[in-house]
């Protein structure tokens, strides 16, 4: 009975391992930002969005209120 | 290179050794010559087919136990440290000089205890299937911590082995690593070694995943199977010491 289980056990794990190891992995599990970067070449997801960078390049300029008036 | 990029790559190592070159393969080669997740399956099951085969040679001819081990340990340091494009031809071989270990391992502990082996078998394919099926729903997150937390197990239970293998040349051992200590603080230090062995079959599946998603070249879909059959086999080696020390109280 024991040797019968543990053998059904087997053949079904196996079975569910070459079916489902062929299916890609969730959302939940791909889309995270704390994936492990084993390649080097993942960016955070906040950032793959943006199309072009926040910073506003160019030279700073000093207001003076004197100026305005 | 510009302000950007050298921002996107501050912090990062430069050593080739962690970077291997991927970064130039990823997304550029032809979709025929990807790592895809089938062929990962795939080769996972034929090495386990050649790891079977193995283990039926070594269940019958035990003493090609010890050269099984030797031979299949310096295919792995190869694999590892020299060549994964190789991995192709290395791991098959690997996968069946384990196998021959594996048999005469096996056939030692079922003299000791009717029966174990199938138990140890149903057991290793069952946390296997269970933990997959965990980690492709996303119940199990492999993260930066997780992988560390992995790495200091696995560096921890190395060196208590280590310190155990140099003692045995003087006579003595660690009485908590033998299969036959009963004793609930061996138990316990076995059953937190098959919970490090089945947290790395975790890191495989995300190692495997991610080299799809990346599509790497076609050969680490062999050193992704091989990675997978090395925690296998560290994994079912535990489960059965686990048993036998379970069995013998």
């Amino acid at each position: 009975m024991n040797t019968i289980f543990f053998s059904v056990l087997a053949i079904f794990s196996l079975f569910v391992f070459m079916n489902l190891g062929k299916i890609k992995a969730s959302k939940k599990q791909t889309d995270r930002d704390d994936r492990i970067n084993r390649f080097g070449s993942r960016k955070a997801r906040g950032s793959q969005k943006k199309t072009h960078s926040t910073i506003i390049e160019g030279e700073a300029e000093v207001i003076d209120d004197e100026d305005k008036k | 290179m510009s302000r950007h990029s050298a921002l996107n790559r501050f912090g990062r190592s430069a050593n080739p050794a962690f970077t291997r070159g991927f970064e130039n393969h990823t997304g550029t080669l032809p979709l025929s010559e990807r790592m895809t997740l089938d062929g990962a399956v795939n080769k996972t099951g034929i090495l386990l087919a050649l790891c079977f085969s193995g283990a039926a040679i070594g269940w019958n001819i035990p003493a090609l136990m010890i050269p099984g081990a030797i031979v299949g340990f310096i295919l792995a340091l190869v694999t590892i440290f020299r060549s994964k494009e190789k991995a192709g031809s290395t791991a098959p071989l690997y996968a069946l000089s384990q196998g021959i270990f594996l048999g005469g391992v096996t056939l030692m502990y079922e003299n000791m205890f009717d029966g174990i082996a199938i138990q140890a078998i149903g057991l290793t394919f069952g946390i296997l299937a269970s933990l997959l099926i965990c980690y492709k729903s996303g119940l199990i997150k492999p993260t930066e911590n997780f992988k560390l937390m992995v790495a200091a197990g696995v560096g921890g239970i190395f060196m208590l082995y280590m310190v155990s293998f140099i003692m045995s040349f003087f006579g003595s051992g660690i009485s908590l690593l033998s299969a036959t200590n009963g004793s609930l603080m061996s138990i316990g230090l076995s059953l937190a070694i098959v919970c490090v062995a089945s947290c790395c079959l975790v890191l495989d599946f995300d190692y495997i995943e991610e080299g799809a998603e990346k599509g790497l070249p076609k050969y680490m879909e062999w050193y992704g199977a091989f990675s997978l059959m090395v925690t296998l086999i560290w994994l079912y080696l535990e489960i059965l010491r686990l048993l036998s020390k379970i069995r013998s109280r």
